[in-house]
């Protein structure tokens, strides 16, 4: 892109008014007093002197120019006629716009040394902390800790006693799906049954999660470690 | 939070609100922590002489601006809220480019519109300015000038305003 060259240059120097600072910084002159028309020479001869002057730039430099060759004209024959204020600003006015920016360069400078010493402050990220739903206290983990146990001990016995037992996926998922279309809303402990092995629990689960992913249904946890309540999606939302 | 906020919460009155912020941010002095206020928002922040641990431990780099954007970003600061105009207005120059790197990195935000022909967009700086400046609020920008400033501005003092 051709913008993007030029971008550069313009984010590196600051325009007419930064200039015509800097020449009155240079020659040590006091900004109150100074006759602006007498720096007309010198600031031309750094506007020449910029050698990739980005064109949408030039016209603030000519036009800040152009004011300046015009005070040193009246300056050098008093005798000309004050021009009608149509003429745009006077000197005291570009001398203020001139003493205002100094000020901006100043403020920007502080705030410039401000970040080079950085010393920032930090907030903490991520907003609001989310907490653990109300409920889970240490009875509950403690009684399904023993839950947890109390099937896996079972669990063992059966796979002895039934090893060749398979569930397949897509059959659950199916069983399920025929079960939510004919009563809406079922819970995953009535799909698991009194004395579910692993395997069948990991495949019902499985199949759940597939069915919600279809959006087939919906799955409801009111408590920690509750029961997970499985409902009918609305046809609708279902297509998507 | 708003003092509204904390006082609906806490039960108090606006201004036992304001007396116990105050106490809050006394007692952070000497610590690690600051308190932040911006409008009638305050925020917990970390303290800016911590800025180089924090940093390290987020992996945060440190923020870097032209003296372009830097110009432009002292004018929305000490004149806000503030119109793009009226920044290039003072600088002198175009300062589309620069509005748009201080909005991308969150220093400056808009502040509503102008009641003036066209309804131009007002600016105003954000938290994260006062966080990468280290201010505890606006009240905390320079207002003092540095030896150079002093140079050129000396006896200009009354020219220019600086609202705030």
């Amino acid at each position: 892109m051709e913008s993007q060259a030029p971008r550069v240059t313009v984010e590196g120097f600051d325009g007419p008014l930064d200039l015509l600072l800097e020449l009155v910084e240079e020659k040590k002159l006091d900004i109150l007093t100074v006759r602006l028309g007498d720096l007309a020479d010198a600031y031309l001869a750094r506007v020449r002197a910029m050698d990739t002057l980005p064109a949408d730039e030039v016209s603030a430099f000519l036009a800040l120019a152009s004011r300046l060759v015009l005070l040193k004209a009246r300056s050098l024959l008093p005798s000309l006629e004050p021009l009608p204020d149509e003429e745009g600003e006077s000197e005291e006015e570009l001398r203020l716009r001139l003493v205002e920016y100094a000020l901006v360069r100043e403020r920007a400078g502080q705030l410039g040394a401000r970040l080079r010493a950085g010393e920032r402050a930090f907030h903490r990220e991520g907003g609001t902390v989310e907490l653990p739903p109300r409920g889970g206290e240490v009875d509950a983990l403690a009684s399904a800790w023993s839950r947890v146990l109390a099937l896996a001990s079972r669990q063992r016995e059966e796979e002895l006693v039934a090893p060749g037992e398979r569930y397949s996926v897509e059959q659950r998922t199916a069983e399920i799906e025929a079960l939510v279309a004919a009563q809406e809303r079922v819970s995953f402990a009535t799909l698991l049954g009194d004395a579910p092995t692993i395997g069948f629990a990991v495949v019902t689960f499985i199949a759940l999660l597939d069915l919600y992913r279809r959006g087939v249904i919906d799955l409801a946890q009111d408590e920690l470690f509750a029961d997970i309540v499985i409902t009918r999606r609305e046809a609708t939302s279902a297509q998507i | 939070m708003t003092r509204n906020e904390l006082g609906r919460i806490a039960g108090g009155t606006p201004r036992a609100v304001e007396n116990a912020l105050a106490e809050l941010a006394a007692g952070y002095e000497g610590t690690g922590l600051r308190l932040q206020r911006s409008d009638d928002e305050w925020q917990i922040v970390t303290a800016p002489e911590h800025a180089p641990q924090v940093a390290a431990y987020l992996g945060a780099d440190r923020l870097r601006l032209s003296p372009a954007s830097l110009e432009t970003l002292s004018v929305v600061a000490y004149r806000q809220p503030v119109t793009r105009a009226e920044v290039e207005a003072i600088r002198g120059v175009n300062c589309d480019q620069t509005f748009y790197t201080l909005a991308s990195r969150r220093l400056i935000e808009e502040r509503g519109r102008k009641e003036a022909p066209g309804r131009p967009i007002l600016y105003g700086t954000t938290w994260e300015f006062l966080e990468c400046f280290g201010l505890q609020s606006l009240d905390d920008l320079p207002r003092a000038l540095s030896p150079e400033g002093a140079l050129v501005l000396e006896g200009a003092q009354t020219a220019p305003s600086e609202p705030g």
